[in-house]
């Protein structure tokens, strides 16, 4: 029981782990309609400039995690804009291709400026908290915490701001949206900035618990990518409903099958998903 | 057809010629012609910074017995090729020393693609070939004996780790590695020392691209383990480090030197790697045989590989004394007992080691890599190992054992 409980509470704090980056990877396919597979390299950038700001500039991490949102959001506008917005007419598999492409050069540039070594965070590490038998990790929960506020404020934003709702109209139904007087481009630029900035945010809460290198981002996009299509592509509490399950699914497959296997489970995931409810958990549409 | 039986005849002529040729230098060697050694190491490619130093200690040592006199009452005579890193490279020159050089050995060969590839040329043609390749499978090619290597191999390493934590008196050793090629093979033999030493292991292979792994390290800390063993490389064994701290586990850990560097030392809190062990193969350093390597070739802190060549040729060239003969087969049957002879002179040089031959005693040979004892396979049974420690925030050397 209590290895089931552990391993439960695990999950759920892998999962909001992954939650947040596939958040913002589902905010820009619900919008722009194509996989952004370059949100790998989005996360190491935010992840790259919180250590900048916490250990060059001395900041504390929430001022570091507001730097990160602002640059990954930044240089997603800057690489969609540049890049991928004159592909999106030749429909999506040619810009998921090319942000694959995409991923690769921002990736080396990260590698160019920083160097290859690893680096970690300026904070000292807490040992896990005991109850009974069960441990949780200080820095976990806190993740956790920053995790749910994130997310939160995103739904907040969504359902109350206007440009929330007209995001969603877009995301709905961009030619009703525009017959209503949303510039799609305007709405395109601000989707791109938000789910660029989730994904940095999310690739320094992966840097608080691990370490980063260049391709702390790569190292997580199938798990991403595996969530937002388990809870439904293109629904964004699917994401958070996705990488909770998932998270939880790959903690309590490790007490049955070898921990080398612990990828597939997310493959298998997705294949049953796609074979028996191809929308997804939460997913209104079939994709 | 019938320019094809012309051809076999002329070929078949050529051979009749050959094996002339080859009957020659037995002709010559009444005369005292010279002896020779072939050295096969990478001037270029990736191993080029190796190979030009290994080709400066062989040299060194040929130097120094020609001027002792020789072997047998001849001169040796070394012949140099560079492989390239490359294998295709490497047999082509390893087959311009077989046949057109005729030399008794080849020595050096340092990629395992390289030695792999050349390895049958070599036991075809009766040469002796010592390398200082690490892979496990260049010991397991069908080679007759006519292979040897001086570095240890994982199966060694495995071996070390194991003895290591017994050693320290830890008896519950946990592994903890990624899918890589050598993990299956290093936890045997970590398993095979610690089992000898009255304990007990458990071994964990992990996916090394997850965010945390927590639930790992619950299974870790269920066996009780009072060692953990890390068999991966610098980033996995970075997050480990923390979520086993994290966790609370206060026991003793063990690593590759090459995955818990300074690098890594210097991205995560310092509690959290502290006191935590790397072991590596190294040079016996502080040795005889490695003091008289750094006068002889004058470079102060020789490389693994150099103080490996400079074995092998010292060992080669007492096989050659010992058995009165210079042919690959004669090295062959005869090396083990220059490395090795039980109750044997302990040497650790070759003109001291020809010396005691001429005397007719017994040799035991220790060199500038370690002890450079054969099993049957051609695997060096022991090896000097470094052991370090992270102590606050620095690698502090504690052995060379």
């Amino acid at each position: 029981m209590t290895l089931f409980l552990q391993a439960l509470m695990n999950g759920l704090m892998t999962g909001a782990l992954i939650a947040v980056p596939a958040v913002g990877f589902s905010a820009i396919f619900a919008v722009l309609r194509y996989p952004n597979f370059a949100i790998a390299s989005y996360a190491t950038i935010g992840a790259f400039a919180a250590w900048w700001a916490n250990v060059v500039l001395g900041l504390p991490i929430i001022p570091a995690l507001v730097i990160a949102f602002a640059i990954a959001g930044a240089v997603g506008v800057v690489a969609e804009e540049s890049a991928l917005s004159r592909l999106r007419g030749n429909g999506a598999l040619i810009v998921a291709i090319a942000s694959i492409a995409l991923n690769l050069v921002l990736e080396n540039i990260v590698r160019f400026i920083f160097g290859n070594d690893m680096r970690g965070y300026d904070l000292p590490l807490m040992r896990d908290m005991r109850f009974g038998d069960l441990r949780i990790g200080p820095q976990q929960l806190q993740s956790l915490a920053l995790a749910v506020v994130i997310m939160a404020g995103m739904f907040a934003f969504l359902r109350y701001t206007r440009f929330g709702k007209a995001m969603r109209a877009v995301a709905d139904n961009p030619d009703l949206a525009r017959l209503k007087g949303i510039d799609p481009a305007r709405i395109a630029i601000v989707t791109v900035f938000l789910g660029a900035g989730l994904t940095g945010v999310g690739g320094v809460l992966i840097g608080l618990d691990t370490s980063i290198d260049p391709l702390t981002g790569y190292r997580v996009l199938l798990s991403v990518f595996a969530a937002a299509v388990l809870g439904g592509l293109g629904s964004i509490p699917g994401a958070v409903v996705g990488a909770l399950a998932l998270g939880i699914a790959e903690e309590l497959a490790l007490i049955a099958v070898p921990a080398t296997y612990r990828t597939a489970v997310g493959f298998i995931a997705i294949l049953i998903m796609l074979t028996f409810r191809p929308r997804g958990i939460l997913g209104e549409r079939a994709v | 057809m019938a320019e094809f039986m012309t051809n076999r005849r002329t070929l078949l002529t050529g051979a009749a010629a050959l094996a002339g040729i080859g009957a020659l230098p037995k002709l010559a060697l009444a005369q005292g012609a010279p002896i020779r050694i072939g050295t096969l190491t990478p001037l270029t490619g990736s191993g080029g910074p190796y190979g030009p130093v290994m080709v400066k200690a062989v040299k060194a040592v040929i130097d120094e017995v020609n001027a002792a006199g020789g072997v047998l009452g001849r001169k040796i005579e070394l012949i140099s090729e560079d492989d390239q890193t490359n294998p295709e490279a490497g047999v082509r020159a390893a087959r311009k020393l077989i046949d057109v050089d005729k030399v008794s050995a080849i020595l050096g060969t340092w990629a395992s693609s390289v030695t792999t590839a050349v390895a049958p040329l070599c036991w075809e043609s009766k040469t002796f070939l010592a390398t200082v390749s690490g892979a496990d499978s260049i010991t397991q090619l069908p080679h007759q004996g006519y292979l040897i290597r001086t570095q240890p191999t994982t199966t060694l390493q495995g071996r070390k780790f194991g003895e290591f934590v017994i050693a320290e008196k830890a008896k519950r050793v946990f592994f903890l590695s990624p899918q890589t090629p050598f993990a299956k093979s290093q936890f045997d033999n970590i398993t095979e020392a610690v089992k000898k030493g009255g304990g007990e292991t458990a071994s964990l292979i992990y996916d090394d691209k997850k965010p945390a792994y927590r639930t790992e390290i619950d299974e870790v800390l269920r066996f009780k383990p009072d060692a953990v063993v890390f068999g991966g490389y610098t980033p996995d064994t970075a997050v480990m480090l923390k979520d086993l701290f994290r966790a609370g586990f206060g026991g003793l850990k063990v690593a590759f030197g090459y995955s818990v560097n300074q690098k890594l030392v210097d991205s995560v809190p310092a509690d959290v790697v502290d006191k935590t062990y790397t072991i590596s193969p190294s040079s016996a350093e502080g040795s005889k045989a490695y003091e008289r390597l750094v006068k002889l070739i004058g470079v102060p802190s020789p490389d693994p590989y150099t103080t490996q060549i400079y074995d092998q040729i010292n060992l080669v060239l007492m096989a050659i004394a010992l058995a009165g003969d210079a042919s690959g087969t004669a090295i062959k049957d005869t090396i083990r007992k220059a490395s090795q002879a039980p109750g044997g002179a302990k040497i650790d040089n070759a003109i001291d080691g020809l010396k005691a031959i001429a005397a007719k005693q017994p040799v035991d040979y220790d060199g500038a890599s370690g002890p450079c004892d054969f099993t049957e396979t051609g695997d060096i049974s022991d090896s000097k190992f470094r052991y370090e420690q992270v102590q606050g925030g620095k690698i502090v050397l504690i052995k060379i054992a």
